[in-house]
């Protein structure tokens, strides 16, 4: 189905690709269970069925769109963004900075703070609105800052007291004569985070991406999570320039999205924008499985350099790569075999990890997966990453998703007993792994375990955090968790809780 | 219920104001106070709120503020759609319901956020069910739009003593003290100061519930606030609605010191205080003053050699800048001009103290270096607060900033080093550390030119 690039609001990944969040089973059935909601291409012709979902009385605190959208619309250069909240939703601003922070020291931009402004919504604008501080907070940061951009981010007040944030955006965007980028994205709207990725792209694609482009045959769009290029010395030799976006951007680089030859994704879960580029500007996108594993590391390239017309350079480029990770692949290799290893990532990203980790000889039949989105925007069954990886590597018997709850996770972890956990999202994981006497890899910058280099980085990581289970061991045999006896022995993720009514 | 310390009512005194647009915040909402549930040991918060609301609170005020680390695992109602259109008590009743069969606490405390207050879920009733039940769960309404962490703190405080604290016949128990300081998690140092705190207190003959941190033994600590002989607030204003409640309920008196001590000095001053007030035995009081003195002035002999002598090549600051909430800003600020013997430069105060207050934080300044000190800002936005401190003259100084890491561009810019004491403190790991009382001076002295020494020899 089109993406509605009209109105300013994103319809949410729930609606668009029937997103669920709890499930617990056979990867191969998850995989089964997904193809009958996109239909024949898979073998089945009865698409436009949704999963069936598990669901849990009991939740913890998870995340939401909000903080999604606007981190990463904080990360953009030369903006200013306003979140027209009460202050709490403006508790991020600590951690963004750090993460703008040491992304600039990364990627060599200026380092200073991204400019970041919340409305700061009081009782008395619950009951009168806010529109007023609104209009007054967008001239400010104009007048404080200068940006070029400025966006507006809503939340589950404003949404709700029905503040009309479009309208104020508009009228103080004709006075300043720069983009005021709405920005919606209350919390409750949608029951998983990663919808605040489609809001920041949709908004990108609304009022950033210039139509009428000049094509540049030699640029690629590379959108990632964030963190350092590790693209360039992959795709250059291609010759390819790479237009790095999301995770951190000039608007320079937004802007050129549409002159270039081709898109490719780093994580489904992100391909709201490389779908929008395709619909809006004819730019097509790379489907071919992740370049996560050497096999899939090649097909993605050849399959990038037919889009580009590259092919003479490729397989060049595939040995060379191959030949020069090869010895140390090997001592990886060798180090890893027969550890056991367990993923708790977000959908298409633990799909690549789980396959990183079987190149690398780990044992791994235990994932979790903070959300599954049954298909992506573009419906390309190529794009259709856990069914890769079981085609490919086999099935993942444990695999469990859940909006990162802690319990469930305690739960899945007893039933794994891995050697140790990689995991993105450190907040509970992490912790939590770590605290049950599993080293635990935390994974900040998801490009950590792409293309050949990936194999090694990861490698390398897992290697330096097993020793530290003597530091675990001892915090977990001294330490405990605030739950029922009966729960901490649980090895269901979804074990019943409430007795049947 | 309004939470007690609420002031800052529009002109129809019906509903809160807000302070206005923050651009680099300095605090958390009312919600945020989940933190100070998370510091009583045995007590577990139950959020009825938006499914990222308590997650960002702790994630801001613990994950990433000096990496503090914590017990969250926090119920969560995680409201959709279906709670605001529909309402939310059915929801938070089954969380409540599968919370209890989940969970192990001694204390469940149930904070609503934005959205039930703006849908109008009677959260109260759903938890009044489980208390006629006798389970141990109290509800405070902490909704963002409402306040801050800091007056949310107050709230969660209150809804304890008037829905858990058994009003009883307890006897009175002499030499016991309920102590309101400072605001958990917020402050990066509270738990290494709160132990501090407790540890002098002690040594002048005092039993303690020090009610937050790992030197409180928890909930039953909370229990027993009834049968103190009095309460003690030290900070400028958190903690005095309430004492003023306790006051009303029981009776019980209370003491305001708003300046934390910090040095021999200040300290020995505070005890002092402490035991003219509650008629503390006098002479045992003074043999602990005497020993924690007599340390303490050891070290500052030997750090008076670094500060008078080997420091010729440094840039030894002369005048303070602090940036902080009221607490630590007054502490600091005294002891750094009281006892260093630094010019008081810029002081802003960033957590919004109700105006009531604020004539009483004032007198405290206007005291400082003899009647010399300057009166402090109070100002929430980073963006004025870095232009009024630009725009002080501090020509012939050699300025140092105590603040958070918002003042690491500014103090740059100024060539000032930073010492960060507050939210949000990102460079700093802090477990036990403490910046009060007799040891924490010494830890301070230590960070402080530490970080000036590093300053000169680093560039």
């Amino acid at each position: 189905m089109a993406l509605n690039l009209k109105n300013p609001q994103v319809e949410t990944r729930d609606q668009r690709l029937g997103t669920i969040t709890q499930w617990d089973g056979r990867a191969d059935q998850l995989v089964r269970d997904s193809a009958f909601t996109y239909g024949c291409s898979k073998g089945c012709d009865n698409g436009g069925r949704r999963l069936c979902e598990q669901s849990s009385p009991f939740q913890q605190a998870s995340m939401c769109a909000e903080h999604i959208a606007v981190t990463n619309a904080t990360i953009i250069q030369e903006s200013v963004v306003v979140q027209h909240a009460p202050i709490g939703c403006a508790a991020s601003q600590s951690f963004t900075a750090r993460y703008y922070r040491d992304l600039a020291a990364r990627r060599g931009w200026t380092l200073e703070d991204p400019k970041s402004i919340c409305t700061n919504l009081g009782e008395q604008d619950m009951v009168f609105g806010g529109v007023e501080r609104l209009e007054q907070t967008i001239r400010d940061a104009f007048e404080r800052h200068q940006p070029r951009v400025i966006f507006v981010a809503t939340s589950c007040a404003t949404g709700i007291i029905g503040d009309d944030v479009d309208g104020a955006a508009k009228r103080v965007e004709d006075e300043i004569g720069i983009p005021v980028v709405t920005l919606h994205c209350e919390g409750f709207k949608s029951k998983h985070w990663s919808s605040g990725w489609d809001v920041i792209e949709h908004g990108i694609l609304r009022r950033l991406v210039p139509h009428a482009p000049q094509r540049q045959p030699d640029l690629i769009n590379v959108i990632h999570l964030g963190g350092p290029d590790v693209f360039s010395p992959l795709l250059g030799p291609l010759g390819l320039r790479v237009n790095l976006v999301m995770g951190g951007n000039t608007l320079e680089r937004l802007a050129q999205m549409s002159e270039a030859a081709a898109t490719v994704t780093m994580c489904f879960v992100l391909s709201y924008l490389a779908t929008g580029l395709e619909q809006e500007f004819g730019v097509p996108e790379v489907k071919a499985p992740l370049p996560y594993g050497l096999d899939a590391t090649d097909n993605w390239l050849r399959d990038i350099a037919r889009l580009t017309g590259n092919d003479d350079k490729v397989e060049a480029v595939i040995a060379g790569e191959r030949a020069r990770i090869a010895p140390e692949l090997a001592r990886l290799r060798k180090a890893l075999t027969g550890k056991r290893g367990f993923v708790a990532a977000g959908a298409a990203f633990a799909h690549g990890l789980l396959a990183d980790l079987r190149e690398l000889g780990v044992e791994v039949d235990s994932a979790f997966s903070f959300h599954h989105d049954p298909t992506t925007d573009s419906g390309d069954p190529k794009q259709d990453s856990l069914g890769h990886l079981v085609d490919v590597w086999g099935d993942v018997p444990n695999y469990t998703v859940s909006p990162d709850q802690h319990f469930q996770a305690h739960a899945a972890l007893q039933r794994a007993r891995p050697d140790f956990v990689i995991c993105r999202h450190s907040g509970t994981m992490a912790v939590l792994a770590g605290r049950m006497g599993i080293p635990v890899l935390p994974i900040f910058y998801s490009n950590d375990g792409l293309g050949y280099e990936g194999l090694l980085t990861i490698g390398r990581a897992i290697l330096r955090v097993l020793p530290r289970k003597r530091f675990y061991d001892d915090v977990a045999a001294n330490s405990s968790f605030p739950y029922q006896s009966w729960w901490l022995a649980q090895t269901d993720p979804y074990a019943p809780i409430a007795e049947p009514a | 219920m309004l939470s007690p310390v609420t002031d800052n009512l529009d002109a129809s005194g019906t509903f809160c104001s807000s302070p206005g647009a923050i651009e680099q915040v300095r605090y958390g909402c009312s919600l945020g106070a989940l933190a100070s549930v998370i510091a009583i040991p045995g007590a577990v918060p139950i959020t009825h709120c938006g499914p990222g609301c308590a997650t960002k609170q702790f994630h801001a005020l613990s994950g990433i503020n000096a990496y503090q680390g914590g017990e969250f695992h926090v119920p969560s109602s995680n409201i959709g759609n279906q709670e605001v259109i529909f309402g939310g008590a059915d929801r938070l009743d089954e969380l409540i319901r599968s919370t209890l069969k989940v969970m192990q606490a001694d204390l469940f405390v149930v904070q609503s956020g934005c959205v039930p207050g703006l849908v109008g879920d009677d959260v109260g009733s759903v938890v009044r069910s489980y208390q006629r039940q006798g389970v141990p769960i109290v509800f405070a309404e902490t909704s963002g739009y409402r306040g801050n962490n800091f007056t949310g703190h107050e709230t969660i405080i209150r809804a304890i003593i008037d829905q858990f604290v058994d009003a009883n016949d307890a006897p009175l128990q002499h030499g016991l003290v309920n102590v309101w300081s400072l605001l958990p998690y917020q402050n990066p140092f509270w738990r290494g100061d709160l132990t501090e705190i407790k540890r002098i207190l002690e040594g002048i003959g005092l039993e303690v519930n020090i009610l937050f941190g790992p030197a409180s033994a928890g909930v039953e600590e909370w229990r027993a606030i009834q049968r103190a002989q009095f309460n003690l607030v030290l900070s400028p204003w958190l903690g005095l609605a309430t004492a003023a409640h306790l006051e009303d309920l029981y009776g019980q008196p209370f003491l305001h010191v708003p300046t934390i001590p910090i040095g021999a000095k200040a300290t020995s001053a505070f005890l002092r205080q402490v035991v003219d007030f509650a008629g503390l035995d006098r002479e045992r009081a003074e043999a602990f003053i005497t020993q924690e003195e007599r340390e303490y002035y050891v070290y500052l002999r030997d750090f008076a050699s670094f500060y008078a002598g080997c420091t010729s090549q440094y840039r030894l600051p002369s005048t303070a800048i602090v940036v902080s909430e009221s607490a630590y800003n007054l502490a600091v600020a005294s002891f750094l001009v009281e006892q260093l013997g630094l010019n008081p430069g810029p002081m802003v105060i960033s957590e919004n103290p109700p105006v009531d207050f604020r004539e009483t934080i004032q007198k405290q300044y206007r005291s400082l270096a003899d009647g010399a000190g300057n009166e402090a800002v109070f100002e929430q936005d980073g963006h004025r607060i870095h232009d009024l401190i630009r725009q002080a003259d501090l020509t012939g100084e050699l300025p140092i900033v105590f603040g958070s890491t918002w003042e690491a561009a500014l103090a740059d810019a100024i060539g000032a080093p930073l010492v960060e004491i507050g939210y949000p403190c990102t460079d700093e790991v802090v477990l036990s550390r403490a910046y009060v009382g007799y040891r924490g001076a010494l830890a301070l002295i230590e960070r402080t030119y530490t970080t000036v020494v590093r300053a000169s020899t680093m560039g």
